[in-house]
C-alpha cells in the first residue's frame, strides 16, 4: 500500500508540473511585429486531397524555392477540431497571445474574418494578390486570401439521362417527373446539398437582398426564404426515399450505385472520384443556370496578432504562383483563383467551360447557418 | 490492515481534482452561459455564437431555455430520443438477460458460444457498425434482397429511419448488458437455485423469485448505463437516421456546428445532463445497495 501512495504522489506532482507548464507556456508571446522566425506553422483541415496538396506540392516546393524556411503542417482531417480552433483563435487574439499557428486553411477562416480575428492582407507585401479575381475577396471583406476554388455542379448518369436539365426550373421539373432518382445531402452536413438548397431559395430572393446576404448578416432578409423552403418541402416525396443523407460522400455513393441518377456534387470531389474509379465513367457534370449552383473559394487566414509575417507573406505569394495553381488543378481538380487563361491548355480544358469567375457566391456564414436551421425545421 | 482516513482521502483526491478542474469548471461555465452570462470564460464563445440570449445582471435570463423548450422541432427530437432510449433499454434487457440466463442455467457449449457472439459488437468500431447497418437495410441492401428472394417483395427500407437507429443502438448496447448480467447471474449461488427447485419451484418461478431479485443491482446498472449512453449517442443516429426528426445528440451537434447557436446547444446539453443525472442516481442507489448486501450481487 505504501508504494501505491508513493506512485500516486509522484504522478500527482508530475501532473501539476505539466499543468503549470501548460499555463505559463505562452506568456512571453504576444509582442506584435516580426520575430524573424523562418518557421511557418500551418493549420489546415479538409479531406485527404487537401492534405496531399499541402504535403506533396506546396510545402516541398516552397521549401525548395526558399532555402532556410520551413513549414510545419498540422492537418485536421474533416475539420474535426476546427470549431475548437476557432475558439482558440478568438481567445488568442483577445488576450494577445500566440495562437500557435501562423496560417489557417480551413472553413473557419470565413467566420474568423467576419469576427475580426484575422490580419488584413497587405497588398504591398503580397504582389501576387493582384492576379486574384476581386470577386473572390468580397465574401471575406478582403480579410483573407483565396487560394483555390470549388463549385457545385449537377452530376448525371449518361446511361439513364441523355439530356440533363439546363436551368433550375428544368431540374425541379425533372425531379418531379422522375421520382426517387434524385437526392441531396442535408445542407448542414455538406456543401453540395447546401448549394442546392441555397440555389432553390435564391430563386425567390430579390437580387439586391441576395447581394447583401452574401456579405452581411441581417435576419430581416430571411423572410424571402419561405417560398423556396416551401418548394423544397414540396419536392420531398420525389426525393429518393424521402431522405437527405448526411455528407457529400453519402450522395456520391448513391450515385455510384446507380440508385439515383442526378444529384448536386462538388466539382473537385466528383472529378477526383471519377479519376480514381469510385464513380463510374458514365457520370458527367454540367452547370445549371437561373440561378446556377453556388461555389466558393478556400481561404487562407493569418491571425490578427501573428508575429511571423515576413515568412507567411512569402508562403502566400508562393501559393498564388502559376505553377502551384496549375498543380492544384491537376492534383485535386480545384479551380484556380488566378486568371484561368494563364494556365496551360490541358488544365483549362479540365473544367469544360465552367468558369472560375462566375462562381455564384454562397451566403455569409451566419446567414447560411440560419438557412441550415430553417431547412432542418421546415423541409424534412 | 487498519485504514487511515487521510490516506483514503489522498488516494481519491487526484481523480476528484482532475474532474473538478477539467470537467467541473467547464460545466459550471457552460451552465452560466445558458442563463445568458457571457462574460469571463464565456466571452470567446459569445463573440462567435448567433442568436444568443444575454442576461442583463441578476441571476440571468431563462430566455434560451424558453426558446429551446418551446421549439416544436426540439420537442419532437426529445420525444424521439426518449422513445428510442426506452425501446433500446427494454430490448437490451430482454436479449442480454435471455443470453445471460441461458448461460447461467444451461452453461453448455451453445450457451458459451452465444454469450461470446453477443460480445462481438464491442470489438467493432461504432462507425463501421453504423455504416454496415445503413448498407444492410438500404433499398438495395442484403436485407431487402434476401426478403425479395424469399417472396417478400415489399420489405421495408429501414436505412434512414428510426428503425435503423434503434437496431444500431441495440447492436452497440447488447455486449455490455450480456457481460454485466452474465456476471451478475453467475454470482447467484447454486445452492439457492437448487433449494428453490427442491421445494418444487418451476424454472420460471426460480428465475423470477430467486435469480432476478438477487441480481437487482446489475440489472439497474445495465438499465442506467444503456439509457445514458443511448440518450447521448451521436454516431449511430447521425449515420443511420433520418434528417428529421432525429435524436438530441445529432440536434445538439447541428445547433453547435451547423447553426452556430452554442447557447441553444448547451441548453439541450443541460437538459440531457439533468435527465442523465436522474437516471444516474438510480445507479448510485444500486451501488450503495450492492455495497450493503455485498457478496451476493456485486
Amino acid at each position: 500500500m505504501k508504494s501505491t501512495v508513493k506512485v500516486l504522489a509522484v504522478a500527482a506532482a508530475a501532473a501539476t508540473t505539466v499543468l503549470l507548464a501548460g499555463c505559463g507556456g505562452h506568456s512571453n508571446a504576444g509582442t506584435s511585429g516580426d520575430t524573424g522566425s523562418k518557421e511557418i506553422r500551418v493549420y489546415a483541415d479538409g479531406d485527404v486531397n487537401v492534405q496531399s496538396v499541402w504535403e506533396k506540392t506546396i510545402i516541398p516546393g516552397f521549401q525548395q524555392a526558399n532555402p532556410g524556411y520551413t513549414v510545419k503542417l498540422t492537418f485536421d482531417l474533416h475539420g474535426q477540431n476546427s470549431t475548437t480552433q476557432l475558439s482558440k483563435l478568438g481567445a488568442a487574439v483577445k488576450t494577445n497571445r500566440d495562437f500557435g499557428f501562423d496560417l489557417i486553411d480551413s472553413g473557419i477562416v470565413t467566420s474568423a474574418a467576419s469576427s475580426g480575428l484575422l490580419a488584413k492582407p497587405d497588398a504591398a507585401k503580397l504582389p501576387n494578390l493582384s492576379t486574384v479575381s476581386p470577386d473572390l475577396l468580397t465574401p471575406v471583406n478582403g480579410m483573407a486570401i483565396p487560394y483555390r476554388g470549388t463549385s457545385v455542379a449537377l452530376a448525371y448518369n449518361t446511361k439513364f439521362v441523355q439530356t440533363p436539365p439546363k436551368t433550375l426550373d428544368d431540374l425541379l421539373a425533372w425531379i418531379k417527373a422522375n421520382p426517387g432518382k434524385f437526392t441531396y445531402n442535408s445542407p448542414n452536413s455538406g456543401g453540395s446539398g447546401g448549394a442546392f438548397v441555397t440555389t432553390v431559395v435564391d430563386k425567390y430572393v430579390p437580387a439586391d437582398a441576395r447581394a447583401k446576404m452574401a456579405t452581411t448578416y441581417d435576419q430581416a432578409d430571411e423572410k424571402y426564404w419561405d417560398q423556396g423552403l416551401a418548394a423544397l418541402k414540396d419536392l420531398g416525396p420525389s426525393v429518393y426515399q424521402h431522405t437527405y443523407p448526411n455528407g457529400n460522400q453519402a450522395v456520391l455513393d448513391l450515385l455510384a450505385k446507380e440508385t439515383i441518377w442526378v444529384c448536386p456534387v462538388w466539382v473537385d470531389q466528383s472529378l477526383t472520384a471519377k479519376a480514381q474509379g469510385t464513380l463510374p465513367s458514365t457520370i458527367a457534370l454540367t452547370q445549371i443556370s437561373n440561378p446556377s449552383f453556388t461555389g466558393s473559394g478556400a481561404y487562407l487566414g493569418v491571425p490578427k496578432n501573428d508575429t511571423r509575417l515576413v515568412a507567411v507573406h512569402k508562403l502566400i505569394n508562393y501559393v498564388l504562383t502559376v505553377p502551384v495553381q496549375t498543380e492544384i488543378v491537376d492534383v485535386m481538380s480545384g479551380f484556380p483563383v488566378i486568371d484561368m487563361t494563364k494556365l496551360p491548355g490541358t488544365e483549362q480544358a479540365k473544367f469544360g467551360g465552367m468558369s472560375n469567375k462566375t462562381f455564384r457566391q454562397g451566403y455569409q456564414s451566419n446567414v447560411s447557418n440560419d438557412l441550415n436551421q430553417q431547412w432542418q425545421a421546415k423541409v424534412p | 490492515m487498519r485504514r487511515s482516513p487521510i490516506r483514503g482521502l489522498l488516494m481519491v483526491s487526484p481523480p476528484i481534482v482532475l474532474i473538478a478542474v477539467f470537467v467541473g469548471f467547464p460545466v459550471v461555465a457552460a451552465v452560466l452561459y445558458t442563463f445568458g452570462h457571457i462574460g469571463g470564460t464565456n466571452s470567446v464563445i459569445a463573440a462567435i455564437g448567433q442568436r444568443q440570449h444575454v442576461s442583463h445582471g441578476g441571476l440571468g435570463t431563462a430566455a434560451a431555455y424558453r426558446e429551446v423548450l418551446t421549439d416544436q422541432q426540439v420537442l419532437r427530437d426529445l420525444l424521439v430520443t426518449v422513445l428510442v432510449t426506452v425501446i433500446t433499454v427494454a430490448v437490451v434487457l430482454l436479449l442480454a438477460g435471455g443470453v445471460a440466463l441461458y448461460l447461467r442455467l444451461s452453461g453448455g457449449r451453445i450457451a458459451k458460444f452465444l454469450s461470446g457472439l453477443a460480445v462481438v459488437p464491442m470489438f467493432i468500431p461504432v462507425v463501421i457498425g453504423g455504416y454496415a447497418i445503413r448498407q444492410f437495410y438500404a433499398t438495395d441492401g442484403l436485407f431487402r434482397t434476401l426478403a425479395h428472394h424469399l417472396g417478400w417483395s415489399d420489405a421495408p427500407t429501414l436505412s434512414y429511419t428510426m428503425g435503423a437507429i434503434t437496431i444500431g443502438e441495440i447492436w452497440v448496447s447488447v455486449p455490455f448488458g450480456v457481460l454485466l448480467l452474465a456476471s451478475g447471474f453467475a454470482a447467484v449461488p447454486d445452492g439457492q437455485i437448487e433449494a428453490a427447485r427442491d421445494v418444487g419451484a418451476s424454472l420460471t418461478r426460480t428465475v423470477f423469485s430467486v435469480i432476478l431479485p438477487m441480481s437487482r443491482a446489475p440489472i439497474v446498472i445495465v438499465t442506467t448505463f444503456t439509457a445514458i449512453s443511448v440518450m447521448g449517442s451521436f454516431t449511430i443516429p447521425y449515420m443511420t437516421g433520418p434528417s428529421a426528426p432525429n435524436m438530441l445528440g445529432v440536434t445538439m451537434t447541428n445547433y453547435f456546428v451547423s447553426f452556430n447557436q452554442p447557447q441553444q446547444a448547451q441548453v439541450m446539453a443541460v437538459v440531457v445532463f439533468a435527465a442523465a443525472a436522474l437516471i444516474g442516481s438510480a445507479y448510485v442507489w444500486a451501488n450503495v445497495r450492492s455495497g450493503r448486501t455485498s457478496g451476493v450481487s456485486s
